[in-house]
C-alpha cells in the first residue's frame, strides 16, 4: 500500500470532481442524526459524522430490491438484468467497511449473489477515521482497523489527511482529481500517534474469551429465558446490523395479473415465523430461542464457516434496541454467568 | 450464452420445467413428473439422492422440494408433493402439460457411493419416504452393489401410506426386507400395527457394516435414533435428513438454520455424528 497527503480543505475538491463521473454518496446530517445518501453538493458531506442510522449495507443490499420479472402463462423470467450505475461511496469507518467484507463472504462465494455483487463492482469506497463512541466496541473484534475493502482511506489528521491508497482505481481518483503530496517521517509518526489515541479512547476492552464454546456450553443457560422475557421480537436489530444479511423473496403480481416482479427484502431471524416450515412446525416459538439463535449464529455459526465473528461492534442494534438489549450486556453475561452479574 | 452459463449467471432463477405425469398418490400426496424443458440445463441437472430443488411458481412463490426419483433415472425427475401451503397448493391445482419452474437441485444428500458394499436400513415415518424413495430406488438400480438392504416405513393410517403400488409388490421380493406399519388400521390392513420403532424387534442386522437413513417428522428421529443405537450401530453411519425453511436454498437468506449449519448448502443430510453437534437438531 502507499500513502498520499491531503489537505482537509480538498475534500470539497475531490467531491465535485468525482460528481461529475459518478454517482457521490456519503453521510449526511439529517434531524440529530447522520444517513448515508446521495451527495448533490459537497457541503453536505459530513465526514464528522458519529455513526449513520442505516449501515452502508442498504447501498449494496437494499431494504427491498426486484429480483426479476416474470410472466406467469409459461412461468418464465422475462427480465433479471442488475442495473447498477458506477458510483462512490464517502465517509465508511473501519466498522463498517469490515461489515462489508464480512457481506462478501456470504455473497460472493459459492453460490454468487449477482445482485449484490454488481453493486459491489460499481462501487469505490473512500473510508474515513472515526473517533470511538460509549457504545462502540470494534475493538473486541479487531473490526476497530481495516485493512482492504476501500479504494482509499482518509485517517485525519486535523489540518490534513493521510490518506491510504488501497486500488488501482483508488490512485486513479486522487490522480485525476486532488492536488495531494507525498507522506514525509513526521506525518507517519503522527499517523502512529493519532492511531495509539483512537486505541486508548475506547471506554473498555469487552472479554470475549471461548465466546463460541460458552455458546455451547451454555445453550440452556436461564440468561436467555431472561432476554427473551425483554426482547419484543421487533427485529430493529437485524435491521439496523451492517451485518445481517436474511431475507425474504415475495411474488407481487401485477393488476392483470399476468406478470409480476420476484422482490426480497430484509428479514430477521427475531421474527416469529422466520424458522416455521410448510407443515406448520415452528422450529423457533420461543422469544428466548431467537434471541438466542441471534448470537448463537453470529458469534459461533458465521464464524465455523468464515473464521470470524458476525459482528463489527459498531453498536447500532444496541441503540435501536427498544428493550435496551445489547451485545456487549449479552456478552458479558456469558462470560459471567447471568444477566446483571 | 447457453441456458447453462445463464443458469450459472443467476442461481436464483428457476427454469421452465413441463409437468409430464402426475400421480395421486394419496388424498394429500401427489407424485409429479417434471422435465426441464431446456437442453442444455436438463443435461446439467445431476443429483444425488437426499438433495432437493426450490419449486416456483411465479406469482405464487418458491418451496423446497426434495427429489423422489433416482438419479439413475434419467431426463425427468419426480417431486412427491404434499398440499400444505401457497405453492403446493398451487402445485396441485396444475395439470400435466403445465409449466412450473426448477432451481436446484442443492444441498448434501445421501452417501451413496460411501454405502455401496454395505447394508442398508432405511426408515421412514409418513412424507418422510419422499426423499428416502429416491435412495430406495438408487439402491434398486444397483442392488448388486450392496448387502442386505431393510425399509421400515410408518404411516398413520393404510390410507396414508406412499408409494403402495410399488411396496406392495416389493413385499413379495426377497432382496428388499419391507416391513410396513400404521398406527391405526382399518379391516383391510394386513401388516403391522404400531410405531415404526416397534419394528425393530423384528429385524436382525450387523451393525458393524450398516448404513442407516432415517427421514420423518422431526418427533420421530429420537426414538429411531435410539433403536439405531441399541442395535449398535455407530453414530457416523447413521443418516438423517432435515426438514427446515430452505428458502433459498443456497445458504444466504438464512430461514434454514439449525444451530450452526444451514440445512439447504450443509445437509438437508447429516450423519448422527454430526447432528449430536448441531443444537435445535434433534
Amino acid at each position: 500500500m502507499f500513502f498520499r497527503i491531503m489537505d482537509k480543505s480538498r475534500v470539497l475538491d475531490l467531491v465535485a470532481g468525482l460528481s461529475q463521473d459518478f454517482e457521490v454518496l456519503g453521510p449526511v446530517s439529517k434531524g440529530d442524526a447522520f444517513v448515508y445518501q446521495r451527495i448533490d453538493d459537497p457541503a453536505d458531506l459530513r465526514l464528522d459524522y458519529d455513526t449513520t442510522l442505516l449501515p452502508p449495507k442498504k447501498l449494496f443490499f437494499p431494504p427491498e430490491e426486484q429480483m426479476m420479472r416474470f410472466r406467469v402463462a409459461d412461468n418464465e423470467v422475462v427480465d433479471d438484468e442488475v442495473y447498477a450505475a458506477p458510483r462512490v461511496i464517502f465517509g465508511l469507518h473501519p466498522c463498517d467497511i469490515n461489515g462489508l467484507l464480512l457481506m462478501d463472504n456470504v455473497f460472493l462465494r459459492d453460490y454468487v449473489d449477482p445482485y449484490y455483487k454488481a453493486r459491489r463492482d460499481s462501487t469505490l469506497i473512500v473510508g474515513v477515521s472515526c473517533t470511538p463512541q460509549e457504545s462502540c466496541f470494534c475493538n473486541a473484534w479487531n473490526t476497530d482497523e481495516v485493512h482492504w475493502g476501500f479504494d482509499i482511506f482518509l485517517t485525519d489528521l486535523g489540518d490534513r489527511y493521510f490518506v491510504s491508497v488501497r486500488s488501482v482505481k483508488g490512485a486513479e481518483l486522487l490522480d485525476d482529481h486532488v492536488e495531494t503530496r507525498p507522506i514525509t517521517d513526521a506525518d507517519t509518526a503522527e499517523f502512529q500517534r493519532v492511531a495509539r489515541e483512537f486505541e486508548a479512547g475506547f471506554s473498555d476492552e469487552l472479554n470475549t474469551s471461548q465466546l463460541p464454546l460458552l455458546l455451547d456450553a451454555k445453550f440452556e443457560s436461564p440468561i436467555w429465558d431472561e432476554l427473551g422475557e425483554r426482547c419484543l421480537s421487533c427485529g430493529a436489530c437485524s435491521m439496523v446490523c451492517p451485518t445481517c444479511y436474511c431475507f425474504d423473496v415475495i411474488d407481487r403480481l401485477e393488476p392483470d395479473q399476468k406478470t409480476g416482479v420476484r422482490i426480497r427484502k430484509w428479514d430477521s431471524c427475531q421474527f416469529t415465523e422466520f424458522a416455521s416450515v410448510a407443515h406448520g412446525q415452528n422450529f423457533r416459538e420461543s422469544r428466548a430461542s431467537r434471541v438466542k439463535y441471534r448470537y448463537y449464529h453470529k458469534q459461533w455459526g458465521y464464524l465455523s464457516k468464515f473464521e470470524r465473528v458476525l459482528c463489527v461492534g459498531c453498536g447500532r442494534c444496541a441503540r435501536a434496541c427498544l428493550a435496551g438489549i445489547s451485545p456487549r450486556e449479552v456478552v458479558t453475561a456469558l462470560e459471567a454467568g447471568g444477566v446483571g452479574e | 450464452m447457453t441456458a447453462y452459463q445463464e443458469l450459472q449467471q443467476n442461481p436464483y432463477r428457476p427454469w421452465p420445467a413441463r409437468i409430464t405425469s402426475i400421480i395421486d398418490l394419496t388424498e394429500q400426496e401427489r407424485l409429479f413428473e417434471l422435465r426441464i424443458i431446456d437442453d442444455g440445463v436438463r443435461e446439467a441437472f445431476e443429483f444425488t439422492s437426499g438433495q432437493f430443488v426450490e419449486l416456483s411458481i411465479f406469482g405464487v412463490g418458491e418451496a423446497p422440494i426434495s427429489i423422489s426419483s433416482a438419479p439413475s433415472k434419467q431426463g425427468f425427475i419426480e417431486l412427491c408433493v404434499r398440499n400444505a401451503g401457497d405453492v403446493t397448493g398451487a402445485l396441485h391445482r396444475k395439470q400435466c402439460g403445465d409449466v412450473v419452474g426448477i432451481r436446484g437441485p442443492f444441498g448434501r444428500g445421501f452417501p451413496f457411493e460411501e454405502m455401496k458394499g454395505n447394508d442398508v436400513l432405511l426408515v421412514a415415518g409418513g412424507l418422510g419416504i419422499a426423499p428416502l424413495k429416491s435412495l430406495i430406488n438408487h439402491i434398486h438400480d444397483d442392488r448388486h452393489d450392496f448387502g442386505k438392504v431393510t425399509i421400515l416405513y410408518g404411516a398413520k393410517n393404510p390410507s396414508e401410506i406412499l408409494f403402495r403400488y410399488q411396496f406392495d409388490m416389493w413385499k413379495h421380493r426377497d432382496d428388499f426386507d419391507l416391513i410396513l406399519t400404521v398406527d391405526d388400521p382399518d379391516e383391510s390392513w394386513g401388516d403391522e400395527v404400531g410405531r415404526v420403532t416397534r419394528l425393530f424387534d423384528m429385524i436382525d442386522i450387523e451393525p458393524e457394516n450398516t448404513y442407516g437413513a432415517i427421514c420423518g417428522p422431526p418427533v420421530m428421529y429420537k426414538y429411531v435414533i435410539e433403536e439405531m443405537r441399541n442395535k449398535a450401530m455407530d453414530v457416523d453411519k447413521i443418516y438423517v435428513s432435515f426438514e427446515r425453511r430452505m428458502k433459498c436454498g443456497i445458504g444466504k437468506c438464512g430461514h434454514c438454520g439449525v444451530g450452526h449449519q444451514y440445512a439447504c448448502i450443509d445437509g438437508p443430510v447429516f450423519n448422527f455424528w454430526e447432528a449430536m453437534n448441531l443444537q435445535e437438531a434433534i
